[in-house]
């Protein structure tokens, strides 16, 4: 029961890590990276590549690039600079005056190129066949088996989670947050009034890029296998639904929408009692997860959480400097 | 070289077969402002149904109706029951992404069950292959290529001469105010959807009879090509995306033969890159949707 | 604050709270209602969605001949055994929570089978970990030389369908140049590389190697390319439709004329029968394909054990039957059938002690008794002796890593699907393709 626990927890931490950074490029941004699974994947590799030896080991039965064997934190470390690195080429192809719509599909192409280069390049990353027998951070030194490790394990990446969670909030309540909400909401009078709508923009995609090559450190380093099948491009939409059902803009939101969608449909349908011949539940899982979706996004179309409005009362009359304003924030 | 002209002569029955469907596609998205990921789902069912008529005996030419009409009151459904219930509660575009990506998971796995896994082939005969140079294709998709062309001509028509055509057009642009000025748009939208949906289907079998063998999983393949065209074309716009259609089976087909087949897909995705890079409203889009002919 | 967060998060109280019973309840309840006392688990852990979907049934159709033979004799010491599937969806990430689940919630399982190359090196380790004896279908060469105990393979690694490809291409039917044309996915891509070598150091020629993208709607251009090269015949694995489509593009644009093509065991199969016959007609099939196939006989008292209870299955699976022939099927079954009698043997329930006698059932120990069916080992246990199985698919020979091999035969199909014998490789004949492909 430890490991399926266990299991659950770190994968919640890594959902929860993907939809925050979703949550502020989406959400408070309105940036729709549909191309969001290539950064997370990016850090998985990454941190791959550098704690795996040489690619001669292990029989040599993989090909890939790299093999540093370096040990943690600097893989991980590293995939979350590989993260941010990626987004300004990512973001200037897309993040110009592109409707959103158009710019969700280029993002979209971008991933399915992605998935592609890699599955057919052998010798960058071991082609269909991923990466595995990656080295578990600080296996060395403690045996990864333990139950001491795996929940040491998700205490780290639960900690990891919070950690941005609060990194998160202060992006959200800060005055960029706020340059944000504004950019989103009416870019031209935003930019009327100063903003730089492009670096802004930028930044925050820098941010959730980083944070998504994170999330897929810690992934890979609990399952100690990376392959393309595990990153195709509907896994950004699983993602992106979360966030929808969770309630976007709010980082509480993007927190229940990791929990109920990756981790709460997809494990709760796998409790569906078996009847019928093989293939026959699995398919209804898939139906389930979808109905949940359609059910929850018709019930609360601003998610569970909505993101909370920030009113501010008209001044009734001028007021002396120094005073606070009447609004919430 | 002989491989590149051959490729060439593949290339136009991949457009044809890209551009019947991206058609389509892109009609829903102009008209309705929905990105219906579930486009490839109802492909795929769409050539199930003509396999159903096929496979009791009828010939694949009397089915390919079949699957135009499923596919067509699929659509029509898909719109009436899921879609528009939910714009009109105000979801907005991503959202909506977010819905018809959940509509093509419970397709696919509805269908499954039902189907099987196996792949299927329709009972059809390809005919005599006629030979141009290095060209060599085979009697049915020359008619796949003529049927392509005859349903371009036809949605030509309807949107240039006939009253449906422009008050499609009109309601693309601007709903409100089409239904200011007295245009049915909700009868309007059916009607589109019905179209856009026999485009669908048609598609689906027309792809079902070329590729010789399909299964469930196939209608995912399907979708990434018509999202492709139709944005190079200019979403929304059904000339761009019969542009697009052209520009997409060709590389395809092209870069297979110069590059190699792992990465036939690749160039014309990253071209489609490019011009978004280059010209991000697509080749042809004017601001909105539905352009004026010509 | 405000009225609406308090609705708001009461919403959501009510929310986790309902789910979390929902989970509690779903999970607390153990297939088949029966306690963990009375039952025992065999967990078919493979894609059963997705673009390998037909994978898993056909595992599936392994466990329930298995299981049937067992209860019909008694179980195993009493113990009902039945048959459970858990949906890997295909990929790595989406396995682990599947293999965790399974572990987790059944503490009755006895046995597992399945884990293809798209999870294996994802579940393995978890069940290895989980001590559950696993018989996995994933030819990965990681797994040649495994140090996990509890991983059994009864299906060479695909180095050695390769190398079976050669052997039949060179010495049955004398072609000198292949062109090579394999799925480009995890599965397929195995081959490419021993069949390369030892093709190139036997003097044959590779005309062209094709890597092709799964599920295409067609492959014309790369199927003109590979006529171009003029080769004596295809060597090819490329699941779902791929070639079906492939292959009738090659009758197309040859005028008509299929070239002579030759798969791997993985071809032989209902699903690719159907699918390729369905594209190119099943007297091209018969005709022009012929393939690898583990060295399985279809006859004998074990194997009629096995194809009378899959048939039986049909009231469970209804297309069970169409698996009578697919060798993945019959060496599961035979798996499983291998871990009970070795549960029987140990006189327990324990599979920290009885995994290491599954080998010795297998393999066979000084004075074992040869068995084929179920109830015969139970017996024959009962009277205090030792067994070996030899059931559906022959001999076992499990190595010091339990990889587990007999030789290949070479086989094409009959009009109606199954599988014909008409030559085998000599031990010679396989011993210097191997030594050629540097396995």
């Amino acid at each position: 029961m430890t490991y399926y626990l266990t299991t659950v927890l770190v994968y919640a931490a890594v959902d929860i890590l993907a939809c925050l950074a979703i949550s502020l490029q989406f959400g408070v941004s309105g940036i729709v990276n549909f191309s969001f699974i290539i950064f997370q994947a990016a850090g998985a590799y990454t941190a791959a590549v550098l704690s795996l030896p040489r690619d001669t080991a292990n029989g040599g039965f993989q090909t890939y690039i790299l093999g540093l064997n370096l040990s943690f934190p600097l893989p991980w470390i590293a995939a979350t600079l590989v993260g941010a690195l990626l987004a300004p080429p990512i973001g200037l192809v897309v993040l110009r005056r592109l409707r959103s719509d158009y710019q969700a599909i280029a993002m979209l192409v971008l991933s399915v190129i992605a998935s592609l280069v890699v599955t057919n390049t052998p010798a960058f990353l071991d082609g269909a066949a991923g990466l595995s027998l990656v080295p578990q951070p600080l296996s060395d030194k403690f045996n990864p088996y333990s139950d001491g490790y795996l929940w040491a394990y998700t205490a780290g990446a639960l900690v990891l989670a919070v950690v941005v969670f609060f990194i998160a909030q202060r992006i959200i309540n800060s005055p960029y947050g706020r340059s944000l909400r504004a950019l989103r909401e009416n870019e031209v009078a935003a930019k009327a009034l100063g903003k730089n709508a492009v670096a802004l923009k930028m930044t925050v995609f820098v941010v959730g890029g980083a944070i998504a090559g994170l999330s897929g450190a810690i992934l890979v380093g609990f399952i100690t296998t990376w392959a393309p099948s595990t990153w195709l491009y509907p896994e950004t939409l699983i993602l992106f639904a979360a966030v929808i059902v969770g309630g976007r803009g709010n980082n509480f939101g993007a927190v229940l929408g990791a929990l109920l969608v990756p981790v709460g449909f997809e494990e709760a349908t796998r409790y569906l009692p078996p009847f019928g011949p093989p293939g026959l539940i699995p398919a209804l899982e898939w139906v389930c997860i979808g109905g949940l979706i359609l059910g929850f996004i018709w019930f609360r179309p601003r998610g569970v959480l909505p993101e909370r409005r920030r009113v501010f009362a008209a001044r009734p009359q001028p007021v002396a400097a120094g005073e606070p304003s009447a609004g919430r924030d | 070289m002989s491989l590149i002209v051959a490729a060439f002569g593949f290339g136009l029955v991949s457009m044809s077969i890209i551009a019947i469907s991206a058609v389509g596609f892109t009609m829903q998205f102009g008209i309705t402002n929905m990105i219906n990921l579930a486009y490839g789902q109802v492909m795929i069912a769409s050539a199930y149904a003509a396999y159903a008529v096929n496979n009791a005996g009828v010939s694949i030419w009397l089915s390919l109706p079949v699957g135009a009409i499923f596919g067509a009151v699929f659509s029509f459904l898909l719109n009436r029951l899921v879609y528009a219930p939910f714009q009109r509660k105000g979801t907005n575009l991503i959202g909506m992404v977010i819905i018809s990506l959940a509509v093509s998971l419970v397709i696919a796995n509805v269908m499954l069950p039902i189907v099987g896994y196996y792949s299927v082939s329709y009972h059809q005969n390809a005919g005599t292959t006629y030979h141009l140079g290095s060209i060599a294709l085979t009697a049915e998709q020359i008619l796949i290529i003529v049927l392509a062309v005859v349903v371009m001509l036809v949605i030509y028509a309807l949107l240039r001469f006939t009253r449906l055509g422009k008050a499609m057009r009109a309601t693309a642009a601007n709903p409100t105010l089409a239904r200011n000025c007295g245009i049915p748009t909700a009868r309007v939208v059916d009607l589109a959807w019905l179209i856009t949906g026999a485009l669908c289907g048609l598609a689906g079998t027309v792809a079902g009879m070329n590729s010789d063998s399909f299964s469930v999983a196939s209608g995912s393949e399907f979708l990434i090509p018509i999202i492709a065209a139709s944005i190079l074309g200019g979403a929304g716009s059904p000339y761009g995306a019969m542009i697009g259609a052209v520009l997409i089976g060709e590389m395809t087909e092209i870069s297979a033969a110069i590059i190699s087949p792992e990465y036939k897909q690749v160039v014309a995705f990253a071209v489609l890159v490019l011009v978004m890079v280059l010209r991000p409203q697509g080749l042809l889009a004017k601001r909105g949707a539905l352009a004026a002919a010509g | 604050m405000l009225a609406s967060h308090h609705r708001v998060g009461r919403g959501v109280g009510v929310l986790f709270a309902v789910l979390t019973l929902a989970l509690a309840a779903c999970g607390s309840s153990t297939p088949g209602g029966s306690t963990a006392s009375s039952s025992l688990l065999i967990g078919v852990i493979a894609p059963f969605t997705g673009p390998d979907a037909a994978l898993g049934p056909a595992y599936f159709a392994a466990c329930l001949p298995a299981a049937r033979a067992i209860n019909n004799a008694g179980g195993v010491m009493g113990h009902k055994v039945s048959c459970q599937e858990f949906d890997t969806r295909g990929e790595p990430a989406d396995a682990v929570p599947a293999a965790q689940q399974m572990v987790a919630s059944h503490s009755n399982l006895m046995a597992v089978v399945g884990c293809t190359s798209d999870e294996a090196s994802s579940v393995v380790p978890i069940l290895d970990q989980a001590h559950i004896p696993m018989f996995c279908m994933t030819g990965q060469s990681e797994f040649n030389k495994t140090n996990f105990t509890y991983f059994h393979r009864l299906v060479p690694p695909d180095a050695f369908d390769a190398f079976a490809l050669v052997g039949s291409a060179l010495y049955h039917f004398n072609y000198k140049k292949i062109a090579l044309v394999f799925g480009n996915d995890i599965g397929s891509q195995a081959f490419v590389g021993p069949a390369m070598t030892a093709l190139q150091h036997l003097g044959a020629t590779v005309t062209i190697n094709q890597a092709i993208a799964l599920g295409q709607p067609s492959y014309r251009t790369e199927v003109t390319a590979m006529l171009a090269t003029h080769p004596d015949a295809i060597f090819t694995e490329a699941l779902g439709p791929t070639d079906a489509t492939y292959m009738a593009e090659v009758k197309q644009l040859n005028n008509g004329v299929m070239l002579p093509f030759m798969g791997t065991s993985a071809t032989i199969d209902p699903v690719w029968f159907s699918a390729v016959t369905g594209a190119i007609g099943v007297q091209t099939v018969v005709d022009k394909f012929t393939a690898v196939d583990l060295g399985v006989s279809f006859s004998g008292p074990g194997y009629t054990e096995f194809k009378t209870n899959l048939d039986a299955s049909v009231s469970q699976f209804p297309s069970a039957s169409k698996y009578s022939q697919r060798g993945a099927t019959l060496h599961l079954y035979d798996g499983i059938i291998q871990a009970a009698l070795a549960m029987d043997e140990t006189k327990s329930i324990d599979p920290t002690v009885y995994n290491t006698v599954i080998k010795d059932v297998g393999n066979g120990v000084t004075g074992a008794v040869t068995v084929n069916t179920y109830a015969a080992g139970v017996a024959a246990i009962k009277n205090g002796q030792k067994v070996r199985w030899v059931g559906a698919g022959g001999l076992t020979n499990y190595n010091q890593y339990n990889n587990s091999q007999q030789g290949y035969i070479l086989v094409r199909y009959d009009a109606t699907g199954n599988e014909i014998k008409f030559g085998a490789l000599t031990p010679t004949q396989t011993a210097t393709i191997i030594a050629a492909g540097g396995g």
